[in-house]
């Protein structure tokens, strides 16, 4: 109860920062509606009007790039915002004052700050699917959003633990702001189908990476294609690996020494 | 069953002092702090050597420190750079487990961090801030209400006091951006005591602030002690914070204690001299000045003399009768100057070496 008083104040401030930089935003908005665009154009010349590359058609391709796009702003929106900034905080010490906090340190951090505006993204991803299903001229199942949306969730919460882990490595390494742009040039895999990657491409961007479980699995759950057992594995993986995460949070922290002595 | 426990009450209630309230507020025994700092030569070759290979020494910042603090106390932490002041406070914060020793802080064990302990202490650094920098005071003041889970009543009664003590009105509705050093170190403060916490560590809460800017805050860390008696824990580079606020001073110096006790007698030990300042109509004769104390300055309109405080009473009643010195007072010499000896002086154990 108290935890979600503090999630609402924090998304308000979130909220009024956005209103204060409202051209900007509204410019980012614009920006991500082209980009959008711009990034069905590889998609367009690799399915359209050609048969289909290990199953997967034009149509249900969009729905993988649909997923990727509504994946990225709610990794934008709501995760990435405020986990750069811990990076940031460590280097120049002034986690302290979170940690000095009598709250949850990770809860603190992970919450810090929404980019409110990135709610562009999600519209953009409904338009997709909107388009694909269209042109698939049925609607998807009930069930089957409800089955995409947990998968959605499951995706969303490795890539929150990934994040962790890497700031828990910032604890000892202090400076590693590149990794999050390896982090992002990777995810960009993500709007292919994982299954058009083959030998070990494949095993990487499943295991090792899972790119699997962000895009495609949702976007098979949303086409009633993704067998069950699948779905399990990846929500039960994805707790697993949240609860790692934490127990590495937590020996991060306990290690934690602040910059400047 | 009600009656015995009332019994028990009673019994652990006299002498009726609360049975938690710890009767210091922080205690440290003991107290050692060793970091391991990576090592690394100047220039490209060492750096890229130390890609590879590492080497780390201890540094020991805080050495076998003991001390109590009484609640309500305000006490400084005088030392030079780098002598282990802030190591110390971060380790009385919980910031830093201690290497070895132990520490008491309203009765908690700092480095565990328990919620309890934390709404009780609050951290001020001057050189970093807690405010949301894009956007108003006011916001932070929220999100610290939401955190601390401050109750509405309480929040806007501790806020309103907050406010007219620090004048922060207006200027707490601007952005952080906006805001001048001084007038952000008052929000700073502002968001650091909403919760009322019992024990304040103060790093530099004036730095780079202009002279009444620093006694703003000075006046308003003193009046926060006495209408919450608080215990006051503050480092600062302006001795003249120090010396206006805290009646004792700890001296640390190269990570040991160096002195525990008030300023005053500080100075005394230090420098038994005190400092008489001469306006002039005529210039002095020097030689004449030389027999009643030591020449620090010396001009056409102006002398300023040292005379050991066993002197003084006789060389004041002397420089007063001459009919050149229109005007006279005396002072203690520059704090800074005082510190200066202090630290240039042996320690005991530099002394028992050979």
């Amino acid at each position: 109860m108290r935890y979600l008083r503090l999630l609402l104040t924090q998304i308000r401030i979130s909220l009024a920062l956005g209103m204060q930089y409202r051209w900007e935003f509204l410019l980012g908005g614009g920006l991500t509606v082209v980009w959008t665009l711009i990034s069905l154009v590889p998609l367009h010349i690799a399915f359209s009007g050609r048969p289909p590359i290990e199953g997967w058609t034009y149509e249900r391709a969009l729905v993988v790039v649909g997923w990727f796009t509504l994946l990225k702003g709610v990794l934008d929106g709501a995760v990435n915002p405020s986990l750069i900034r811990v990076v940031e905080q460590i280097r120049q010490g002034t986690l302290d004052f979170t940690l000095l906090k009598p709250a949850d340190a990770q809860f603190l951090v992970s919450t810090a700050k929404f980019e409110v505006w990135k709610v562009v993204d999600v519209t953009a991803a409904l338009a997709i699917f909107t388009y694909a299903f269209s042109r698939l001229g049925r609607a998807p199942a009930v069930v089957d959003v409800a089955v995409a949306l947990a998968m959605l969730g499951a995706a969303t919460l490795v890539l929150y633990s990934l994040w962790i882990l890497v700031i828990a490595a910032a604890f000892w390494v202090v400076r590693l702001d590149n990794l999050a742009y390896l982090f992002n040039s990777l995810f960009d895999f993500a709007r292919w189908p994982v299954t058009m990657f083959s030998g070990i491409w494949r095993v990487i961007f499943t295991v090792v990476i899972p790119l699997a479980l962000m895009t495609t699995y949702p976007a098979l759950a949303l086409l009633g294609a993704l067998p069950p057992r699948t779905g399990l594995l990846s929500v039960g993986g994805a707790l697993l690996f949240a609860v790692v995460a934490r127990v590495v949070w937590r020996r991060a922290i306990a290690h934690y020494t602040s910059a400047s002595s | 069953m009600g009656r015995v426990s009332q019994i028990q009450v009673a019994g652990f209630c006299y002498p009726p002092v609360p049975l938690m309230a710890p009767a210091q507020s922080v205690v440290v025994k003991g107290l050692s702090k060793v970091y391991q700092v990576h090592e690394r030569g100047a220039g490209l070759t060492a750096s890229l050597r130390s890609l590879f290979h590492r080497r780390y020494r201890a540094v020991q910042a805080v050495q076998d420190l003991s001390f109590s603090i009484a609640p309500g106390e305000r006490v400084g932490f005088l030392g030079p750079n780098g002598a282990g002041k802030t190591t110390t406070l971060k380790v009385l914060s919980g910031l830093l487990h201690p290497t070895e020793g132990e520490v008491l802080v309203s009765g908690f064990v700092p480095q565990r961090r328990q919620v309890e302990f934390l709404k009780q202490i609050t951290l001020v650094m001057g050189q970093k801030q807690q405010l949301l920098w894009d956007l108003p005071p006011v916001e932070t003041f929220a999100l610290n209400r939401a955190i601390y889970d401050i109750e509405e009543r309480t929040f806007k009664q501790t806020l309103d006091e907050l406010t007219t003590l620090l004048d922060i009105g207006t200027i707490a509705q601007k952005p952080t951006r906006q805001l001048s050093l001084g007038e952000r170190m008052k929000c700073e403060l502002a968001a650091a005591l909403l919760h009322r916490p019992q024990v304040l560590f103060l790093d530099e809460p004036t730095i780079g602030l202009d002279v009444s800017m620093q006694l703003t805050v000075r006046e308003f860390i003193h009046s926060y002690n006495e209408r919450h008696g608080a215990t006051v824990i503050l480092t600062s580079h302006y001795m003249d914070d120090v010396a206006a606020l805290c009646p004792r001073v700890i001296v640390i110096d190269h990570g040991r204690l160096r002195y525990d006790g008030s300023l005053p007698d500080l100075v005394r030990s230090v420098n038994p001299h005190k400092q008489i300042a001469l306006r002039t109509s005529a210039p002095l004769d020097r030689a004449a000045l030389e027999r009643v104390g030591a020449v620090v300055a010396l001009d056409a309109a102006r002398a300023v003399l040292q005379v050991p405080r066993a002197a003084l009473h006789e060389a004041v009643a002397h420089l007063l009768g001459r009919p050149e010195v229109t005007d006279l007072t005396v002072e203690d010499p520059p704090l800074e100057e005082v510190m200066r000896a202090f630290f240039a002086r042996p320690t005991a154990e530099q002394e028992a070496a050979p």
